[in-house]
């Protein structure tokens, strides 16, 4: 029976706090000597100082920060330029670290063509939590941005129809999302369930589905509310 | 707590005088032929509505495919308008903004009418113990039989169904007013009242409460009535 | 475009008429010149409790008679707040929930979360494991394309594929329950490895059911891919051009039947994906049907994947031996204190994540699957964010359904292979 490894110097629970070596090798598809992206350098090129912060993360991902007011020029230069043709927006999102960090927007970006991810973060002040729109350059964006709106509070200017889409739209507590939110909400399940089941049925529709949906109406009939007095309406020839 | 005491089996004697549809005068013979019939017409021939949402939903479809075969029990018609269904069974979670759904269905739903809550989330919330989920449909809509799992096995849904069947065994026509009382003054209210849910938010019903991991770090013992102490 | 192979048409008799249907004339003769009735639209709400919404999903029609003029989908009825969750929960505490959101291909979810921990972690697991994880997502592949290829039909009418694909899709919850104990919750990825080693008789019970799927596969072959009354359901119905199909975030099966060659496996590849031999079926019309057929290939790829795999299953350790991750064994715990030490910290504060966030996509059944952790150094996440590829498959239905009619636009929805788990989350 051999005897138990030596326990490294120090104390045995120092090396546990640690948590996992980070020597580990990684399946990296780019070759350790392209960790300058294409992208960022020819980002760096055109918008300059709006281009904040470049990082690896996780080995091979590159994350660039831009600018929050000028997000949608760049990202449609990253669409439209050959070189880069970001065409699928795989994903807007945004994260919340709490305490008094601003807010991150983050968009991930894939050429199609080129086979490269890029991955674009734009930060916002709490104070302004406002941001262009992308839905312009991807339609993708637009049920992304929704919920981002809806779960983070952050307003998109410019896209066409924002509103709440995961929550209820008279929904009262807040941006779920947030780290100030509370897991279990911020009404007792009691007052969740009055407002729940408190709801009319015309509450279920939104105004362009209701200017939708009226009586139907036969031709040579008085709309009702018109008149007292109904005159009967000429006979209809043929 | 959301189940109406009066619909128990066997429950409420003193309403047998008031008589239901065959009048005052208790159980007779012919009265208990006719309960046979009407109670082995109706459990043999119950007509889910299948509220699926979630996983529990997919268990249920495994339910009716041909492995598990709720055919064999009367149930292969799953009727989708409430209109015509007898059971309700709710599989799957059940947020707020689906809860006004499952209350109207519930309420379109005609006499004889049972509900099964299938599944964790259905249940207690399940799993989920968040800001959109109800925790439990009873305290939405009354709940005969409840099927704990994640997900239930088919085996478990046909289970809790042979339950409402032996529920409805149980039945009298003679306690009828009873058994299909329905408060139309109570449509769309929720089943449980604002002290019953509440209720549901008492100190160990917070899942996050309970290892050194939540941010909430409590490392000694949590105090409930009935602890032993040492 | 191509012609296709197979294509509808209605023979032209002197019997038929010009719209394809009898020549006499209608019963009653028309008076053009009276004004038509109901010239405004309607308002058609259609769910969240329906049988063919595939899920509580809402879709609000404005109809002119028959046609759908504009269809507003609304989501959320299903909210589970599993990112909101998965805050207050462990790396490996999280893994239980990610069966939950696509319960049709729960393993699937549950090998994506994990792997885009372990790339934030800058763990490789073993080559057991990988060739393992491969498996187990093809197998859920062909999972969840039995499933949809099973409701589509019965949305259709066609009950007896539903019938097929089930009885197959038990035998695959067998498999589920042999390895993990339950048939859809599996949770059986742990970040650095697996629950647990493959049992005993299990490869061999996966190769019988590759034996015996294809004949399945093909007797619903000959039921729908050839039939009239499919064809007639799904040809030309929903069609989106590769262009907008890209724009508007489609990816997997669905960006595929519209021509655009986009598939993770192939161009982003993960887990030697790029040594495995398989085609990846590309559509041309981007309509309905050439979804169909995109799926019912793929389900036939995943098959040469599997056979594929099961032979290079190496031996070996199926979880990473590093004790900052993976569970010492209890027989190490109970001789050694060291091991004892990092079982004790494992259990009770997790595995710990360096700081920095990862994003990775794998080719889910649906689509693009993309898992997004932010971490700040700890043993739970501050941001898990889910890319669901049913969430923005699903936006696309107003575009698609405009101009059908509403059982085409049952159609559509069916052929986008949603589950509202996910998209809700």
């Amino acid at each position: 029976m051999d005897d138990p490894p030596k326990p490294p110097a120090g104390s045995a629970l120092d090396t546990v706090e640690e948590g996992p070596r980070t020597g580990h090798a990684l399946p990296v598809r780019l070759a350790a000597t392209t960790l300058r992206h294409p992208t960022v350098d020819g980002l760096r090129a055109r918008f300059g100082a709006s281009v904040q912060h470049h990082a690896i993360s996780a080995g091979d991902q590159h994350v660039v920060y831009v600018e929050a007011g000028r997000n949608r020029e760049v990202l449609r230069w990253l669409k439209q330029d050959p070189a880069q043709h970001y065409d699928l927006l795989a994903d807007v999102t945004a994260v919340d670290f709490g305490g008094d960090r601003p807010l991150e927007v983050v968009y991930q970006l894939w050429s199609v063509p080129h086979r490269r991810a890029l991955r674009v973060k734009c930060e916002l002040p709490l104070a302004a939590l406002a941001i262009d729109s992308v839905e312009p350059l991807w339609r993708t964006a637009d049920w992304l941005e929704r919920e981002v709106y809806d779960l983070f509070g952050i307003e998109f200017r410019g896209h066409p129809d924002l509103r709440r889409i995961m929550m209820p739209e008279n929904y009262a507590e807040g941006h779920p999302l947030r780290k100030d939110f509370p897991l279990r909400g911020r009404f007792t399940r009691a007052e969740q369930t009055r407002r729940a089941l408190s709801q009319d049925p015309v509450d279920q529709y939104i105004p362009t589905e209701l200017a939708t949906g009226r009586e139907p109406r036969i031709p040579g009939d008085v709309p009702l509310g018109e008149s007292e007095v109904v005159e009967p309406s000429p006979e209809p020839e043929g | 707590m959301g189940l109406d005491a009066r619909r128990l089996p066997g429950g409420g004697t003193s309403a047998r005088r008031d008589g239901g549809i065959l009048g005052a005068g208790g159980p007779t013979f012919l009265t208990t032929k006719l309960d046979f019939v009407v109670n082995w017409a109706r459990r043999s021939s119950l007509w889910p509505m299948p509220f699926g949402t979630a996983c529990c939903a997919i268990e249920m479809m495994a339910a009716a495919a041909s492995n598990f075969d709720l055919a064999r029990f009367g149930m292969e018609r799953m009727s989708f308008s409430p209109r015509q269904a007898d059971v309700l069974i709710c599989a799957g979670r059940v947020p707020y903004k689906l809860a006004p759904v499952l209350r109207r269905i519930w309420d379109q739903m005609p006499q004889p009418k049972w509900c099964i809550s299938m599944g964790a989330c259905a249940s207690s919330g399940g799993v989920f113990d968040v800001y959109s989920m109800v925790q439990g449909i009873d305290t939405i809509v009354p709940v005969d039989v409840y099927i704990p799992g994640c997900p239930p096995r088919p085996e478990g849904l046909i289970y809790g169904l042979m339950m409402i069947q032996e529920k409805i065994r149980e039945e009298t026509l003679a306690e009828h007013r009873v058994l299909r009382a329905e408060d139309p003054l109570r449509a769309g209210v929720p089943e449980a009242d604002a002290d019953e849910v509440a209720g549901l938010t008492g100190p160990f019903g917070n899942s996050t409460r309970q290892n050194r991991v939540s941010d909430v770090a409590r490392t000694d013992l949590a105090d409930r009535p009935g602890d032993r102490k040492p | 475009m191509a012609k296709r192979t197979v294509e509808y048409s209605i023979s032209r008799t002197p019997e038929m008429g010009a719209a394809g249907g009898p020549a006499h004339g209608p019963l009653f003769p028309v008076d053009l010149a009276e004004p038509e009735l109901g010239a405004e639209h309607m308002l058609i709400n259609i769910g969240p409790q329906h049988p063919a919404t595939h899920g509580v999903l809402r879709l609000v029609c404005e109809l002119d008679g028959e046609t759908v003029i504009k269809v507003i989908p609304h989501i959320g009825y299903l909210h589970s707040s599993f990112e909101k969750l998965g805050e207050y929960r462990t790396w490996n505490q999280i893994v239980t929930l990610t069966d939950r959101m696509d319960y049709l291909a729960p393993l699937i979810y549950n090998c994506a979360y994990v792997m885009s921990v372990e790339k934030l972690m800058g763990i490789e697991v073993t080559e057991r494991c990988k060739v393992f994880r491969v498996i187990l997502m093809e197998m859920e592949r062909i999972f969840s394309h039995l499933l949809w290829l099973g409701t589509t039909a019965i949305d259709l009418g066609a009950f007896t594929p539903f019938l097929y694909a089930f009885q197959d899709r038990e035998k695959i919850y067998t498999l589920h329950e042999k390895y993990t104990g339950a048939r859809i919750t599996t949770s059986a990825t742990r970040v650095g490895g697996m629950m647990a080693d493959i049992p005993d008789g299990w490869i061999d019970e996966l190769k019988e059911f590759l034996r015996v799927f294809p004949r399945t596969l093909d007797e619903i072959d000959t039921l729908l891919t050839t039939n009239g009354i499919h064809l007639g359901r799904t040809q030309n119905i929903g069609v989106i051009s590769a262009e907008d199909a890209v724009n508007c975030g489609f990816t997997g099966p669905n960006l595929r039947a519209s021509g655009v060659p986009y598939d993770l496996r192939k161009d982003n590849p993960y887990y030697d994906y790029d040594t495995y031999e398989f085609e990846v079926p590309i559509g041309e019309h981007g309509d309905c049907y050439d979804r169909y057929l995109v799926r019912m290939e793929e389900m036939r790829q995943s098959v040469g994947i599997l056979h594929q795999a099961i032979e290079r299953l190496p031996g070996g350790p199926m979880d990473v031996p590093d004790p900052h991750v993976t569970l010492p064994s209890k027989t190490d715990c109970m001789s050694d204190m060291e091991s004892m030490i990092h079982h004790f910290k494992l259990i009770m504060e997790g595995v710990k994540a360096p700081p920095g966030d990862c994003y990775f996509a794998v080719e889910g059944s649906k689509g693009e699957l993309g898992m997004y952790v932010v971490s700040a150094g700890g043993p739970k996440p501050v941001r898990w964010r889910i890319r669901p590829p049913s969430f923005v498959n699903l936006s696309v239905i107003p575009k698609l359904a405009e101009g059908h009619l509403v059982s085409d636009l049952i159609m559509i929805n069916a052929s986008l292979d949603i589950v509202l788990g996910e998209i809700d989350r």
